[in-house]
């Protein structure tokens, strides 16, 4: 739903430019996790060095982001809409700098990786990736529309996700026990995966957030979390 | 608790009407804010509910205004008896160019509250205690109110206001004359005099009205858009044009 | 361009100066008028205030004034002195004739006689004795001695005699002519003899004008501001009446003269020529003017006391009493004193309704006859002797004098209490 303008011009400039900074800051975590993807699908290491290489944009963002939002709420006050635009735009970029983190990590990762992995545990892992970067880039749109609708429907997929990851933990549990030889890389794969289903949570936090932007209300219940939780350790 | 209950509240200026049906409930010691953009009809409002408005020969109100479950629009309502129970502070400190001891003496005098010169002193001074003006003035209390500086007038007129120990305060943007500091003072003291006062303040400053009021009611040419809790107002308000006001859209 | 903006800067500032010059000059024309008015006044009217004394030897011969040897203070009082009165005058020259005689007695006033009569009640031991006394000098020789007459005219043409010059040249070469300060200026009524006119009566007059004058209208006036200002609805009758004052205002004040004859005299036939009459009169034409002042200064009450007061409930007529008028009393005292100074300088409508007569006693309640001060003027202005020209001058700078003070006296009231209240 769009916004009358402010009376003031500047202010209404400041609030706009924020909102861009945090589209740019998506779209530069989404970039950063579709190169991490394929880069350890794919056996990339070129995508994985821009993947490292690019975080630095990313947390600059957060810098930035942080600032503009301090400014506005020094200088600004703003109020109702503008004060949950403002405060989501700070928790949102927080999250998205994990969600930058996180990604350059599995890059760091798929670097020391074995070039023969297994193509099952390749594909589970793929298949869990996709899902996640799905995931985001609906997290984005709903922040581009102010869908409070779109931002549920990421909000309950994340279930989906958790399941995924359990499927491919198991998957690697598996690749470890098969030989000793495997430690080192199932080591890693356990992280990566872990680090996927943390990209999932933040996204979900990003959506709840949307969800409070949109509607000025926190979305009830429980978060949905997967069948099996044993393995990832978490409730 | 509702102290205040006004129904379908109409007033008029000559043909030119104010206010539109206005109902609205107002809660016993807490602050009510009445916000709104210049000429929406809440300092009329306001002024309705002591029947100020009176003093206006073209206008006419309509409709109950009921406090204590008593119509004040009623014939049988005594206006004198009515003031004395519903105070009223204004957007410029109006102290009277008297004494400071006359200022705050004077509610007292005319309604014949105290009985000596004893209990007169000591109703001065709670009065000007409650204000937070006793340390600064008791060695001048024979001094004129009107050689004291702006914020220090506003609060001897809120220590005239309290000294017949009303049930209702109505602030009329009490601090738009004043500075951030002489605002905080004042502030600080809505928040001290609700305990025993409902108190109603009309504002231009949303954020004061944010700071100061539990409720808080929006007008909008002569209409009450939206009125509810503070925070919900000023979080996240249900009206569209509510938003836009308080976001600085307007217009 | 850019000289073109040059040039209508210039033409800017020099119109300005033009402007200051031109407001210069008008106030160097009112000072200079002023100067010239004052200058004219002082110059013409500072001599009234001295009065010229021959200093004549008197023998209070007891046998002359018909007087026992041991006589009670009745019968000093009874006496006659008008023989030892003439007898001192003659004395001054022994050889001369009846007509010189005649002459000789007209150099003093005709109030001689008393003025030697004072003398011996002052001091009963004198009878029998001589003693030096001092004797008002003729209106005429008073004004030779001020040297305001001219001797060089023709005998014929003057009032003076030569030889009542030759007479006064030597008592002044004598040392015999003295001059002092006019006390009976300011204590005696008016006189057809200028010597010995004062301004007492018309002072009276003036002040118990100026008293009644006050008592009527300035408690009206106030009433009716106040109804006007605080309680009267606003509508067109009350529009209606707020223009008539203002044009009562305007109205010249002989018509309020014309009211006072025709109503206070012929109707309620008060009595003729009393600072009563005059009084309403002057309360009439004031009365505009103090019920003007009146609302204005009300209005210049702000109304945020007015709401105060409401606020607190307290009712319109304490609001009013309470607040309203005491605020208001400076400006509306202010504006009385100034109406009251108008009427003071008042004459057409005293003129009117008989304080125009000639009164030689000095009034003692505002129902006996009197003059005023302007009408005093009027008539010393209309009198033909040369003795009177110094008079008016001086009578007007007192009519000036209590001006001054009048507004002197609404300048700090207003100050004070302006002070006082900011």
């Amino acid at each position: 739903m769009p916004e009358a303008p402010h009376t003031v011009k500047s202010y209404e400039e400041e609030l706009k430019n924020l909102n861009a900074n945090i589209i740019k800051m998506g779209s530069s975590c989404e970039e950063a996790l579709g190169k991490a993807i394929q880069a350890i699908t794919t056996r990339n290491s070129d995508f994985a060095e821009a993947v490292i290489n690019d975080d630095e944009k990313i947390d600059k963002y957060e810098t930035l982001i942080e600032q503009q939002v301090v400014n506005l709420i020094a200088l600004r006050q703003p109020m109702a809409i503008d004060l949950r635009e403002t405060v989501t735009a700070l928790k949102m970029s927080s999250d998205l700098e994990r969600i930058g983190d996180l990604a350059k990590n599995i890059s760091k990762r798929t670097l020391l990786l074995n070039e023969n992995l297994p193509k099952n545990l390749v594909d589970t892992l793929n298949r869990v990736s996709t899902s996640v970067q799905k995931q985001l880039k609906s997290t984005l749109d709903a922040y581009l529309e102010r869908s409070a609708p779109m931002a549920v429907n990421v909000w309950e997929g994340d279930e989906q996700i958790d399941d995924l990851t359990n499927l491919c933990m198991q998957e690697v549990i598996k690749y470890l026990k098969e030989n000793e030889k495997n430690l080192e890389d199932g080591t890693h794969l356990l992280f990566v995966t872990k680090n996927i289903e943390r990209i999932g949570d933040h996204t979900t936090n990003v959506a709840e957030q949307i969800f409070y932007l949109v509607k000025g209300e926190y979305l009830e219940g429980d978060r949905p979390k997967g069948t099996v939780p044993i393995v990832t350790g978490e409730k | 608790m509702i102290k205040i209950k006004a129904k379908d509240v109409d007033v008029f200026y000559g043909k030119k009407q104010a206010l539109f049906n206005i109902s609205l409930d107002i809660e016993e010691n807490q602050v009510t804010a009445l916000i709104g953009p210049s000429g929406c009809g809440k300092s009329t409002f306001l002024r309705c509910l002591n029947r100020m408005n009176d003093v206006i020969d073209i206008c006419s109100v309509k409709g109950e205004i009921l406090i204590n479950d008593f119509n004040i629009n009623d014939k049988g309502c005594d206006v004198v008896r009515l003031r004395e129970k519903i105070g009223m502070v204004f957007q410029k400190p109006n102290p009277f160019p008297k004494t400071l001891y006359e200022n705050v003496s004077y509610g007292p005098t005319i309604h014949g509250i105290a009985q000596s010169k004893q209990e007169m002193d000591e109703i001065v001074e709670t009065s000007l205690k409650k204000a937070a003006l006793w340390e600064e003035v008791k060695d001048r209390l024979h001094e004129p109110g009107t050689g004291l500086s702006g914020g220090q007038q506003q609060r001897l007129c809120i220590a005239r206001a309290i000294s017949v120990r009303p049930e209702v305060i109505l602030m009329d943007e009490p601090c738009s004359a004043l500075d951030p500091i002489a605002t905080a003072q004042i502030e600080e003291l809505i928040d001290e005099l609700k305990k025993e006062h409902t108190i109603i303040i009309v504002t231009h400053s949303m954020a004061q009205a944010a700071r100061v009021s539990q409720n808080t009611g929006f007008f909008h040419l002569g209409q009450l858009i939206e009125h509810g809790s503070t925070d919900k107002i000023f979080k996240n308000p249900d009206n569209k044009k509510t938003q836009d006001y308080i976001t600085g859209r307007f217009g | 361009m850019n000289k073109n903006k040059e040039q209508l800067l210039n033409k800017r500032y020099k119109a300005e100066q033009r402007f200051r010059l031109y407001g210069q000059s008008a106030i160097f024309m009112a000072l200079l008028f002023l100067t010239i008015f004052i200058f004219k006044i002082f110059s013409t009217g500072y001599s009234a205030f001295q009065k010229t004394w021959l200093i004549v030897p008197v023998n209070f011969d007891a046998e002359l004034m018909m007087l026992d040897e041991n006589p009670t203070k009745q019968d000093i009082e009874d006496a006659d002195y008008y023989e030892i009165a003439l007898q001192s005058m003659w004395n001054l020259d022994p050889n001369a004739n009846e007509d010189q005689q005649n002459q000789l007695k007209r150099m003093v006033s005709y109030f001689f006689e008393r003025e030697i009569k004072q003398e011996l009640l002052k001091d009963p031991n004198l009878l029998g004795k001589t003693k030096e006394v001092y004797l008002t000098a003729s209106d005429d020789l008073d004004q030779v001695f001020k040297g305001n007459y001219p001797r060089d005219l023709p005998e014929d043409q003057r009032r003076v005699s030569d030889y009542q010059l030759k007479i006064f040249d030597q008592l002044v070469a004598n040392g015999k002519v003295e001059s002092k300060f006019n006390i009976s200026f300011f204590t005696n009524a008016d006189s057809r003899e200028a010597e010995l006119a004062g301004i007492a009566s018309s002072f009276m007059g003036s002040i118990f004008s100026i008293l009644v004058c006050l008592m009527i209208a300035f408690p009206v006036a106030v009433l009716a501001a106040i109804y006007l200002e605080e309680f009267a609805p606003k509508n067109r009758f009350t529009d209606f009446i707020e223009v008539n004052i203002n044009n009562l205002a305007a109205v010249p004040s002989i018509v309020f003269g014309l009211l006072g004859l025709g109503v206070l005299l012929a109707i309620f036939q008060l009595p003729r020529s009393t600072p009563l009459v005059g009084g309403i009169t002057l309360s009439l034409m004031t009365l505009p003017t103090i019920i003007i002042a009146a609302r204005a200064s009300l209005k210049a009450v702000p109304p945020s006391i007015r709401e105060a007061a409401l606020a607190m409930g307290a009712s319109r007529m304490q609001t009013t009493m309470h607040h309203t008028v005491p605020l208001s009393m400076p400006g509306t005292l202010s504006g009385t004193i100034i109406g009251l100074a108008q009427a003071l300088g008042e004459t057409a409508p005293l003129i009117l309704i008989g304080m125009v007569a000639f009164v030689n006693t000095i009034p003692g309640s505002p129902m006996d006859p009197a003059a005023s001060l302007p009408v005093q003027i009027y008539i010393w202005a209309e009198s033909a002797e040369r003795g009177f020209v110094e008079k008016v001058s001086a009578c007007i700078m007192v009519l000036l004098g209590f001006l001054i003070i009048m507004n002197l006296f609404a300048q700090i009231i207003r100050h004070k209490f302006e002070k006082k209240w900011s």
